[in-house]
């Protein structure tokens, strides 16, 4: 099923924008879930700008070893963002509101794109802004949530839509030991294939240059 | 000559005279018989009255043309009036659509079915059952080593990136990308130009518009069941389309309330207009109270007239009534002879009569004639009105030479009512026919200028908003209605696609797949498929699927790949091929599109190809495809140039036989060829009067100027008739004013249904008009003027 199995990469990307909260919540150890995700919600509003590196794992049955990938992921309110891959292949691409580009080195070419009108994408930009927005009110509906740990926060993700369900298991989501940042994101298929994004030197609310978007 | 009299006639009038009560009881009687049956007609307005109905090669296209895939349906634009916001439209789209379903009109599309991945996993394992010679050439390109090597590189790069999580499972199954092939047919089934898919909602190019299809199940013919469908839709959108974004909407249902409505009010006009203008007529120039009784008769005569349609059809076609108004006008023509020569008085009413039988019934089996050649008409409205007049025709006769002679009382006086309208005699002769001559070859020279449109929607109430929002819905969506139509036939499905499948293979050399609307990529025959499969497992024989089995284990290894990763897709590729089926399409989320391009009815199973509709394509496929037995070709274009031609056949016909009719009755009455020549005066006039105005102010002629010119015939003749029998009685001024004043009086009725909106009533309002308003002038004057030399 391919389109359902893009969902992932939106609880990584909306876990990065709700980092601040995360801490925050952290530190103020609320009692419940919900208290939490209050919590996150509240604390969200604070995040202007993210910027990080990142290194990606795929452990992916059809290949024979650890697929390694690394990049720098931006984002920026209300509706920018920035996905770039720089080994071993530069690609990437940028969202702005309904506009897309994306670019890739061997081709050398870089191309526009609608997202309504390219349904992957239209999903992708639909999750990450949800994420940004940090509309628990929509992840609860999408996924059912469980905290593992509240300090440093730690969440377990379920999808419950059953054509999610059919292929994805679940996502893990860990926060920096002083919760300010996402540290990792484990997406687990039901294959048991599964990929590991784990996000470094995380900036958050610094200036991000007008030409990365 | 000496005057024959109708010796019948005089008997009848003797014998009844003894017995006038039970003679106007059931005068009355079958009035009201005419009024009850009336009561119980079912009026029908829609255009099946101009549909030829002979199972003729244009009633076949007409019934072929309905079956096109938003021909039946409803659609609506919802339009932004600002930039693009498209999220916010399709949420108006989908409000919108939930309004229309809670209001029952019918099942409501906003988009295509829900494709989500089965589709494209559909498209990817049937391609070997749909690859055909030239996507297995594009396969041996793809199966090069330095290809495989770009392909599975593109994958794997694919596997990197955010879109690589949704991919996975495709790449796995086809890492180099085969069933792009299979993905390339789907751009054959693209019904709608200019649209694009957004969030599964049909959006256009520009993003302003969003496309909403409603399939309901109201006849389009049901103008009752259309007024409350549309009724109910305007409500839904009043309520549901928020501010800034406006809704138009389009159906065959839209044109049939429109039709509907303009013919009721024409009909309400028609028939108040015609009715008091003919009662003025009477009270200027009759000025006698028995003229009342003369009023009376076309009065009757339409209540009995329509009450026969309605005993013998069920349904009257509102063109039909509407012509009640020129029935008006004509019928009393006879009534007006039997007036003028009864209050000439002179002589007893019983003789009278059998003298003004002769005229009266010749001019009435001219007129007869000229209807009854319209029975042979393909069109049932045009025959039904040609049944509805001679009814009409015949009951005045019967009412006019039996019941008025015992109404109508002499005058008191000789002095005509109206002053002394024998005016004509009058005129300088030289004058007269000089001037007749002129606007004769006036006429005759405008009258090669006439254009001929057989198109029908020439004789159907379009609105100015309507063809407007037709307009704007080609420039939003592009050609989406107005596509040819060609039809593959068969017995049963497999018969249908395997004739689809030659037919395709004809129009792909031709047509792109933007201008090519066909299920054959997709749904191929069994027997295509098996073909294709054979071929798909011979392509792989032969080591070449070894061969890639070997590239693509070296290439996957330096990429880190499994030595399995691709063995599913290896084992594809040597698999017996899955077929393709109606099915499988419908469980891939296809169903809706692809039934409506299979039409079945009982024994026969049809599909549907589209083309575009321009004379070029549609000449040269006319041409190709007479050699594919079963194909047939539908054009909205080409359906209007052959009713065209069937109308300019029909109207030859037509006019040939009712020339020929008539003349072989002037003939028989009258022998002498001066006399014959003098009865035609009339008629020839009005023709060439008529052909020769409408060529001179630009209006077409179209398929009711038809029944319209068989009329100025029917008409025209008559008054040749009574004014040559009124020279061979030697001077009587009572047939001189029978035809002016019926002549006014057909006027009247003409009159009042050139102000008729719908084209078809205004059509023969017109054409006659302009006949007839030659025909009489052409009696009164030309035929005195040219009788002076006559005369001994």
């Amino acid at each position: 099923m391919r389109i359902p199995s893009i969902i992932p990469i939106f609880g990584i990307c909306l876990l990065l924008a709700a980092g601040p909260g995360v801490a925050r919540c952290a530190t103020a150890a609320p009692a419940g879930a919900a208290a939490l995700f209050d919590s996150l919600e509240r604390t969200a509003g604070g995040v202007n700008t993210l910027a990080s590196d990142f290194v990606q794992e795929k452990h992916l049955g059809m290949f024979k070893t650890v697929l390694n990938s690394k990049g720098r992921f931006y984002f920026g309110k209300p509706d920018r963002l920035r996905w770039e891959l720089t080994s071993p292949v530069a690609s990437g691409f940028v969202l702005t509101g309904e506009k897309g580009r994306r670019w890739h080195e061997r081709s050398g070419r870089t191309e526009s794109f609608q997202i309504s009108q390219e349904p992957v994408m239209k999903l992708v930009s639909d999750q990450l802004f949800a994420w940004a927005r940090a509309d628990f009110g929509w992840l609860k509906r999408e996924y059912k949530i469980s905290v593992l740990s509240e300090s440093p926060a730690a969440l377990r993700l379920e999808p419950r839509s059953s054509a999610a369900a059919g292929f994805l298991s679940h996502l893990l989501i860990s926060f920096s030991a002083d919760g300010r940042y996402v540290k990792t994101v484990e997406v687990h298929e039901k294959d048991g294939d599964f990929t590991r994004i784990k996000f470094l030197n995380t900036a958050v609310n610094k200036p991000l240059k007008a030409n990365l978007f | 000559m000496t005057p024959p009299s109708f010796q019948l006639f005089e008997r009848l009038y003797r014998y009844l005279s003894r017995h006038r009560k039970p003679l106007y009881a059931a005068t009355l009687l079958m009035v009201a018989l005419g009024l009850f049956a009336t009561s119980k007609a079912r009026i029908q307005e829609d255009i099946v009255a101009m549909l030829p109905d002979d199972g003729s090669g244009v009633a076949k296209d007409f019934q072929l043309l309905q079956l096109a895939p938003f021909t039946r349906k409803i659609v609506i634009t919802l339009k932004a009036q600002g930039a693009g916001d498209t999220a916010a439209l399709t949420a108006a789209a989908d409000s919108l659509a939930q309004a229309l379903t809670s209001a029952g009109a019918g099942r409501v599309m906003t988009g295509p079915a829900e494709l989500s991945g089965g589709l494209f996993g559909w498209l990817g394992s049937r391609l070997p059952s749909l690859a055909t010679e030239a996507d297995l050439s594009e396969l041996a390109r793809a199966t090069t080593g330095p290809e495989v090597q770009r392909r599975l590189r593109q994958s794997y790069e694919q596997l990197l990136s955010p879109e690589g999580w949704a991919l996975k499972g495709s790449i796995q199954s086809d890492p180099l990308s085969f069933s792009a092939l299979a993905l390339e047919k789907m751009r054959f089934l693209n019904m709608i130009p200019n649209m694009r898919l957004v969030d599964n909602h049909f959006l256009s190019a520009d993003g302003k518009s969003a496309l909403i299809v409603v399939d309901s199940a109201v006849a389009m013919t049901d103008s009752g069941g259309s007024r409350e469908l549309l009724a109910g839709i305007d409500r839904a959108v009043a309520a549901s389309v928020p501010a800034g974004m406006s809704a138009s909407v389009l159906s065959g249902h839209r044109y049939t309330l429109v039709n509907a409505d303009t013919i009721k009010r024409d009909l309400f006009v028609v028939l108040i207009v015609s009715a008091l203008s003919v009662l003025a007529i009477y009270l200027i120039f009759l000025r006698s109270l028995s003229a009342f009784f003369v009023f009376l008769i076309p009065t009757s005569i339409l209540v009995i007239a329509s009450g026969a349609i309605a005993f013998w059809q069920g349904n009257i076609f509102a063109v039909t009534l509407g012509f009640g108004g020129v029935l008006l006008g004509i019928a009393d023509e006879y009534a007006m002879l039997i007036y003028f020569y009864c209050r000439q008085g002179g002589k007893d009413a019983g003789t009278i009569t059998a003298e003004v039988a002769r005229p009266v019934l010749f001019g009435a089996a001219a007129t007869l004639i000229s209807f009854g050649v319209m029975l042979m008409s393909s069109l049932p409205g045009q025959r039904q009105l040609a049944l509805y007049s001679m009814t009409g025709i015949v009951a005045a006769v019967l009412i006019s030479l039996i019941v008025l002679p015992h109404l109508i009382k002499p005058a008191p006086q000789e002095k005509p009512a109206f002053g002394n309208l024998d005016w004509g005699w009058r005129l300088p002769r030289r004058a007269v026919l000089g001037t007749w001559l002129v606007i004769l070859a006036i006429c005759g020279w405008q009258a090669t200028k006439i254009r001929f449109n057989g198109d029908l929607r020439a004789v159907s109430m379009v609105t100015p908003e309507l063809r407007q929002a037709e307009k704007e819905l080609t420039r939003t969506w592009g050609d989406m209605r107005d596509k040819a139509l060609v039809f593959a036939e068969g017995k049963d499905l497999e018969s249908a696609l395997r004739l689809n499948d030659r037919l395709f293979a004809r129009l792909s050399g031709r047509l792109p797949a933007g201008q090519l609307v066909s299920l054959a990529p997709l749904l191929p025959s069994d027997l295509l498929q098996k073909e294709n499969a054979e071929r798909w497992t011979e392509f792989w024989g032969d080591g070449r699927l070894r061969q890639l089995s070997l590239d693509l284990a070296g290439e996957g290894e330096a990429l880190g790949f499994s030595k399995d990763a691709f063995a599913p897709f290896l084992a594809n590729l040597s698999a017996p091929p899955p077929a393709a089926t109606l099915e499988g399409l419908r469980e891939a989320g296809m169903g809706e599109l692809v039934e409506s391009l299979i039409i079945r009815t009982p024994g026969n199973v049809r599909v549907l190809t589209l083309v575009p509709d321009t004379p070029q394509v549609v000449a040269a496929l006319s041409k190709d495809l007479k050699t594919l037995p079963g194909v047939h070709l539908v054009s909205q274009s080409r359906f209007g140039d052959s009713v065209g031609q069937a109308i300019i056949r029909d109207f030859t016909r037509y006019m040939g036989i009712t020339s020929l009719l008539v003349l072989v009755l002037v003939i028989a009455l009258f022998r002498k060829p001066s006399r014959i020549m003098l009865v035609l005066v009339p008629v020839a006039t009005g023709l060439i009067c008529m052909l020769g105005i409408m060529g001179m102010l630009g209006l077409e002629f179209n398929i009711f100027n038809i029944a319209a010119t068989i009329l100025i015939i029917g008409i025209c003749v008559d008054y040749g008739i009574f004014m040559v029998c009124r020279l061979s009685e030697a001077s009587d001024p009572a047939a001189n004013r029978s035809v002016l004043v019926s002549g006014l009086t057909t006027l009247a009725g003409l009159g009042a249904l050139a102000l008729a909106r719908h084209p078809s009533m205004q059509s023969i309002g017109i054409t006659v008009l302009l006949g007839v308003g030659a025909g009489i002038p052409a009696a009164l004057l030309v035929i005195p003027a040219l009788c002076k030399k006559e005369s001994p």
